[in-house]
């Protein structure tokens, strides 16, 4: 166990030191970051210039929504999206070998070796919307509310990981996966908002298909009380559902890879 | 003017081709067209229900929302344009240098790609529009007089927004990083366009810089005029500030690409 946490802290070293090297990419990624973040704020705001909720959620809940939704664009795109990028790559290059080979678990080395800097920022002002959410909502959010947001937190982010990880594992039989990830990011827009406001089916869709409510509108449920028990129950099964056929998945495609030397 | 009328059909007939071989890639970037305003629409729908009333934010009620929006996807379609980041690429690979030596100016090329898309992703993009029709059912309100200045008000829409994307992309002349100045572009087009809400249900001070910005002229003009929602003054109004905007576009374009292209060469790519 120690071993893995010290080969994660030297996977962000290296990535760290990496990309001191290019200062003015940081710096302009952070500024862009922070542009966008401003327009998300100016798009609330327009919002609520017109109505008092939205499908119930009232500004800080959506504040909070928006927030979350910050925290999991970073998370993913500070290890998930460039480690699984890197997996399909490898895997169209035949570079993967040189993963298998490594004394390692494989799953455990494709899924942490690549962390982007400059998502922290993102992550980091998610954290401060949260904050100041809850702040405004002193009133009505308990210690209990806070456990079951980082719980159903926790369990989102093992149910997204799971889902790019099958993702990328179909490129042992489908080499131009690449624009997944761009098909991802668009479908992650509709996370945005509360997935209550779209029709049934595509609900449904944003949930056990692509599981976007389990990573945005379910953790902001929990935090501003309107998740049961039942509902956090629900998530962390399916996290560790996802997790296991996802990680079978992962070995069952990495014995069918044929290698470099085919 | 003659070398650009014999190469025209030439640029269109290889960017067709070219195109079509993408059209994996272009069915992935058209999806992005329809998600932004479908998502858009089942937002503001859900709003109306929590505004004062109930019923509609601004004298848009859902179905007008629904209309809205729909419009924004075609229009917005109509009127795209990327070579903020294109150009910039051709600049920094030196890959423009070619492209100069020909008789007539690169833009027209990009142009014959821009059109060229356009019409290969109908194939995917019309029967998504239909689709989206037949579920969501909106409220259009058009009437005849809005109809006939349809055509030259989509027409320069989408000059204005070319001719200024292009414009904006020549800062790669000077400029290193266009991603930043791309995403800019297109976040800005989202906004002032009123492609994330009608122009008129937005804030005071956002709709001041709106006014100043083309971008307006570009979806939500189009938009308010096909719901038959403006006057016959504010539609020759709206026809007289596209126009201009074109003008100023043009203007702005041979100066820039003068300059740009001095420097280019001096820099010896």
């Amino acid at each position: 166990m120690l071993r893995y946490l010290k080969l994660i802290l030297l996977f962000t070293r290296v990535s760290v030191q990496d990309s001191a090297a290019y200062r003015t990419d940081f710096i302009a990624h952070v500024l862009v970051t922070l542009a966008n973040f401003g327009a998300e704020l100016v798009g609330l705001w327009t919002i609520f210039s017109n109505t008092r909720s939205l499908n119930g959620w009232g500004v800080f809940e959506m504040v909070a929504l928006l927030g979350v939704f910050r925290m999991v664009s970073g998370l993913i795109g500070l290890t998930i999206a460039p480690n699984m990028r890197l997996i399909m790559d490898d895997i169209r290059e035949g570079k993967l070998d040189f993963v298998i080979l490594k004394p390692v678990n494989s799953q455990f080395f494709v899924s942490f070796r690549r962390v982007v800097v400059w998502r922290l920022a993102d992550i980091t002002l998610g954290i401060l919307l949260v904050v100041i959410a809850c702040v405004k909502m002193a009133s009505s959010i308990t210690a209990g509310h806070v456990f079951m947001f980082i719980a159903m937190l926790l369990a989102g982010g093992v149910i997204i990981y799971s889902f790019w990880l099958v993702l990328a594992t179909l490129a042992f039989w489908l080499t131009r996966v690449n624009n997944m990830e761009m098909v991802f990011w668009n479908v992650f827009e509709a996370g945005r908002y509360p997935v209550d406001i779209y029709r049934p089916m595509i609900r449904r869709a944003l949930t056990y298909i692509v599981p976007l409510a389990f990573i945005t509108t379910f953790p902001a449920g929990a935090l501003v009380g309107r998740t049961q028990l039942s509902g956090l129950a629900l998530a962390v099964l399916f996290a560790v559902g996802s997790l296991a056929v996802a990680s079978s998945f992962w070995r069952y495609g990495l014995r069918h890879y044929s290698g470099a030397s085919a | 003017m003659r070398a650009v009328l014999s190469a025209m059909p030439a640029f269109l007939r290889e960017s067709m081709a070219t195109m079509f071989q993408y059209r994996g890639e272009i069915l992935l970037w058209a999806i992005w067209g329809v998600v932004y305003p479908a998502v858009a629409m089942a937002m503001w729908s859900a709003a109306v229900a929590g505004a004062p009333g109930g019923h509609e934010i601004g004298g848009y009620a859902p179905r007008d929302f629904a209309a809205y929006f729909w419009l924004t996807m075609v229009i917005g379609h109509i009127c795209t344009a990327w070579d903020v980041y294109e150009l910039g690429y051709l600049v920094q690979s030196g890959k423009l240098s070619p492209k100069l030596l020909r008789p007539v100016l690169p833009v027209w090329q990009s142009l014959a790609d821009n059109i060229a898309y356009k019409v290969v992703s109908l194939g995917v993009l019309v029967p998504i529009w239909v689709l989206i029709v037949l579920l969501t059912r909106p409220q259009f309100g058009i009437d005849r007089h809005a109809a006939t200045f349809a055509v030259p008000a989509i027409l320069m829409a989408a000059m204005i927004n070319y001719l200024w994307c292009y414009n904006l992309a020549m800062v790669a002349f000077w400029v290193t990083r266009m991603e930043a100045i791309g995403q800019g572009w297109f976040g800005a087009g989202l906004f002032f366009g009123g492609r994330l809400a009608p122009l008129s249900i937005m804030p005071e001070p956002l709709q001041k810089i709106a006014s100043a910005l083309p971008f307006k002229w570009v979806v939500y003009f189009p938009c308010e005029m096909l719901m038959g929602r403006l006057s016959d003054r504010a539609i020759w109004t709206g026809l007289g500030n596209q126009l201009a905007w074109v003008a100023f576009g043009l203007v702005v374009f041979c100066v820039m690409w003068r300059m740009g292209v001095k420097r280019y060469s001096a820099v010896g790519a």
